[in-house]
């Protein structure tokens, strides 16, 4: 089991937990930040890293992931402890501090927490049959390619990341079968035409009826919709790509007072829980608008509100960054 | 601020929302679907995914359709917050309002 000892704890790598860890850094805490996402950036990784966002102060338009990218090197500044892929389960409180618990084990002590966990924790959506295959030829992510290098490998979804797996799982599979239920792919016109020239076998619209194979999966048995023609197709390898669904998941059990799933906050971004704030997407008070830019504003007014309780020489102030240079 | 399913949908019920919807707060009714007005995070993945463009995000609904943001909310009167949809499954039931586009039954 590790311990990390820092001064704050931030729960959720978005845009607010990045900025929230660049703000600490300047005040000079140590800084760990939790996401149970294997990126960083929260929100805008998991569904619009290729969209443009014209909210953002100072930047006419730019696109998620840039704006993702310029967050983790200004964060980088305050040299976080970044704990990506492990989410925040429990969360312990004394005199001295709070104590997050992952999901792994990994225990992270710090003088006060800053929670920007956005809308929750994301899970990958569960295909509706076949779900006991899971962790046995069932699959949401490809860690690394070569993993099912020679597999039959059969692809479920229709928006850019089952394109995207198909394409990127064709050239080391021995087949790529995907599978949609609908006749239209929701991805990107030029994945979807690379998709339409390649070796990949496309079903449409079908859906999966049935997952075969002992102790492993071995076949899948798709259904046509509406029709019910049914195609039975070897496969030791079924990578479900149905999207992302988030829950707040424990953090509903850590005491916190609760609106419509988001944690109430006061003017300092203070929460009911000692030395707990909250900021972003998951803060809630009365007036309350969920930007981007909005959640910056929080982070900071959080991290400046908590300096004293990391360090009681520390006030409210920050001073001006550009005087620090 | 959030998205609304109008009757463009009734009888189409095509689901691609619903994979797309990050917070799973879109909801299986009988004849249409209905987003849930305090679950939806206004994320806006569902309004291009819809083939039949029912979906409208509430300021931009058309003025024939404005009354779909209430139907919308109306119809989570008995249901709640289940904050989820995939617990709840096909409800079986609708708004009286989910009827296709220009009447009908």
């Amino acid at each position: 089991m590790t311990v990390h000892d820092v001064d704050l704890v931030i729960v959720g790598a978005g845009p607010s937990g990045l900025y929230g860890a660049y703000c600490a850094g300047f005040r000079g805490m140590s800084v760990a930040v939790i996401d149970s996402l294997p990126e960083p950036g929260g929100q805008i990784s998991a569904l619009y890293p290729e969209k443009d966002i014209f909210d953002v102060a100072g930047f006419p338009a730019v696109k998620g992931q840039r704006l993702v990218d310029e967050l983790v090197a200004q964060a980088a500044q305050a040299d976080p402890l970044l704990l990506l892929g492990e989410s925040a389960c429990e969360l312990l409180h004394d005199e001295e501090g709070v104590e997050v618990v992952t999901d792994v084990g990994t225990r992270v002590r710090a003088k006060a927490m800053l929670l920007t966990g956005g809308i929750g924790t994301f899970t990958p959506r569960e295909l509706p049959v076949g779900e006991e295959y899971l962790g046995r030829g069932l699959r949401y992510f490809v860690r690394r390619l070569d993993e099912v290098a020679g597999h039959d490998v059969v692809v479920v979804g229709g928006g850019d990341s089952a394109v995207d797996w198909a394409l990127a799982l064709e050239p080391l599979a021995r087949s790529v079968t995907l599978v949609h239920r609908r006749p239209l792919f929701r991805a990107h016109e030029r994945s979807v035409a690379t998709l339409h020239a390649s070796s990949v076998r496309v079903l449409t619209p079908y859906e999966v009826a049935e997952i075969g194979g002992d102790p492993l999966v071995g076949e899948v048995v798709v259904e046509k919709v509406k029709e019910g023609d049914r195609v039975t197709l070897p496969a030791q390898t079924v990578v479900a790509a149905l999207g992302f669904i988030a829950d707040l998941g424990p953090v509903q059990k850590w005491g916190l007072e609760l609106r419509k799933r988001h944690v109430l906050v006061d003017r300092s971004m203070r929460t009911n829980l000692p030395r707990v704030f909250a900021a972003g997407d998951i803060s809630d008070y009365d007036g309350k608008v969920r930007l981007i830019s909005v959640g910056f504003g929080e982070a900071a007014a959080a991290v400046n509100n908590l300096a004293p309780l990391v360090n009681p020489a520390l006030g409210t102030t920050p001073g001006h960054s550009s005087d620090a240079a | 601020m959030v998205y609304v399913v109008t009757d463009a949908c009734v009888d189409v019920q095509d689901r691609s929302c619903v994979e797309e919807c990050p917070v799973d707060c879109i909801y299986e009714g009988d004849r249409m679907m209905y987003i849930h007005p305090d679950e939806c995070v206004d994320c806006g993945r569902c309004e291009p995914a819809c083939p039949v463009m029912s979906i409208f995000h509430e300021e931009d609904l058309p003025a024939e359709a404005t009354r779909f943001a209430e139907i919308n909310a109306e119809f989570f009167a008995d249901l709640g917050s289940p904050g989820g949809a995939r617990k709840v499954g096909r409800t079986g039931s609708d708004h009286p309002a989910a009827v296709p586009p220009g009447g009908g039954s």
